[in-house]
């Protein structure tokens, strides 16, 4: 039985890789509705696996709210509000639905209050990190400091009436040395990804794939 | 060559087959370079400074006695960032776990949690310390969203102040947050990501900077063939230079076949 175990645990979940990867790229390259449908296939199971993972989070965190809950560790209190909220959520879309008006506007006053309390406070994170980047130390730093100076200018219209010269070498910066940066990450990006791919294909890739060999 | 135009589209998607020729000669080249490795030719290839501070890292988590973290970011296992960062998970974690070292990780999709629970055992197993191994301890899930990862991934440096915090993977605007906290209590930033990168840039202490994400999982694991496939890796982006100085040239004189080439 273990002998079993240990035969699907290393070579079924290969199996079931390398056939999603073929069937993804066949049907993205060739003219060929079975592929097509396979994939699609494929898709479907992978959703469905995904919902049932969804679980495992759910269980994380109730495992460990749960137990900080027991112990009373610090903050025990917003774990426990926390988890009713959580099973609140679940039994109002349970009671009226998903899709209805209540639990919608509900969600969404809920996550876009949220959303933007966080983006307002992204401004302070930035600013603590950026006044440690900018300090002028060194001739690189400081061209970097620079730099970032002509894109806020350019960026705050306030300002850009002050310095109206900004404007055209703001756009200059981000047309053309900016933009050849970005696509020069993304082709060597993209080579990168494909060649970690095939390293998949090629059983080398064994820090991420280590889940499936047998322990 | 309209007939062969027309045999080609097919067999193959209009517009598709320049990039799946592209692809084949990337697969073949990497191939080669794998095999070379196989037969003993050794591939050098620069040190990494993000990869040396990583394994620093663990060493002075060990002597202070504090926990680390490596963070995969925001996407599911679609993104071969993901993939990335989880191998460079994997290795830190095994490496750090044989010294007693805990790893902590977080990711918004659960796909990537429950893989990641699995390399945490699997390392833990592998460091010969699979009675340290707790469900649920190391790997911990805040919500699919970006910004509830982020006020977690926040509020769970604060509560472990690790010593190091490795980002490999997808990330946006949340590292600004995660990032910073992890500055606040002290703890050395390792970035690897191709798409935060300005963000990255301005919060840590080493970055690797686009496909160097990419390296480093293959440089991670030190086997003289996974590494051999980076030299495939290079051999097409020369082929891209050329492609590109070749392209240049004949735009100037007014020709436009390397355009169509690419829209074939």
């Amino acid at each position: 039985m273990s002998a079993l175990r240990t035969y699907i645990r290393s070579y079924m979940v290969r199996i079931i890789i390398i056939i999603g990867i073929l069937s993804g790229l066949i049907s993205f390259y060739f003219v060929s509705p079975e592929a097509v449908a396979v994939a699609t296939e494929l898709q479907t199971w992978n959703s469905a696996a995904a919902a049932w993972t969804l679980f495992v989070g759910i269980i994380t965190v109730f495992a460990r709210y749960v137990r900080s809950i027991m112990k009373r560790t610090q903050y025990w209190q917003y774990r426990a509000y926390g988890i009713v909220l959580m099973v609140v959520w679940v039994i109002m879309g349970a009671i009226v639905g998903l899709y209805s008006d209540l639990y919608q506007t509900a969600f969404y006053s809920t996550k876009i209050t949220l959303h933007i309390a966080i983006l307002g406070q992204l401004v302070f994170f930035f600013t603590s990190g950026v006044y440690r980047t900018f300090r002028m130390k060194t001739f690189r730093t400081a061209i970097y400091a620079f730099f970032a100076m002509l894109l806020i200018i350019g960026n705050a219209p306030w300002m850009l009436a002050t310095f109206p010269q900004v404007d055209k070498l703001t756009y200059w910066l981000l047309e053309n040395p900016s933009m050849s940066g970005e696509r020069t990450l993304a082709l060597t990006g993209g080579i990168g990804g494909a060649v970690l791919g095939i390293r998949i294909l090629l059983g080398l890739e064994k820090g991420a794939l280590r889940a499936t060999e047998a322990s | 060559m309209p007939a062969t135009f027309y045999l080609v589209e097919q067999i193959v998607v209009r517009g598709k087959a320049f990039q799946l020729i592209f692809l084949l000669i990337l697969g073949i080249l990497t191939y080669v370079a794998y095999s070379l490795g196989k037969h003993g030719k050794v591939f050098v290839i620069r040190p990494l400074e993000g990869l040396d501070a990583t394994w620093e890292g663990i060493g002075r988590a060990a002597e202070m006695g504090r926990p680390i973290m490596v963070l995969t970011g925001i996407s599911g296992l679609g993104e071969p960032q993901t993939i990335a960062g989880l191998t460079v998970y994997g290795e830190v974690t095994q490496r750090a776990v044989s010294i007693g070292v805990e790893t902590h990780t977080s990711n918004t999709d659960t796909n990537v949690i429950a893989f990641s629970e699995a390399i945490a055992k699997s390392a833990y197993d592998a460091a010969g310390k699979p009675e340290k191994y707790m469900l649920g301890e190391y790997v911990r899930w805040f919500g699919g969203d970006q910004f509830s990862y982020a006020m977690g991934c926040a509020g769970y440096i604060l509560e472990k102040k690790p010593v190091m915090i490795v980002f490999m993977g997808y990330f946006l605007f949340d590292v600004i947050v995660s990032m910073e906290s992890g500055n606040r209590v002290g703890s050395q930033i390792i970035g690897g990501t191709l798409s935060a990168l300005p963000e990255m840039s301005v919060f840590s202490d080493y970055l690797l900077i686009g496909e160097e994400l990419y390296a480093a999982s293959a440089q991670i694991s030190q086997d003289r063939m996974v590494i051999a496939t980076l030299a495939g890796q290079d051999w097409m982006k020369l082929i891209l230079v050329a492609l590109m100085i070749i392209g240049v040239v004949l735009i100037l004189a007014g020709n436009t076949a390397i355009v169509n080439l690419m829209g074939w």
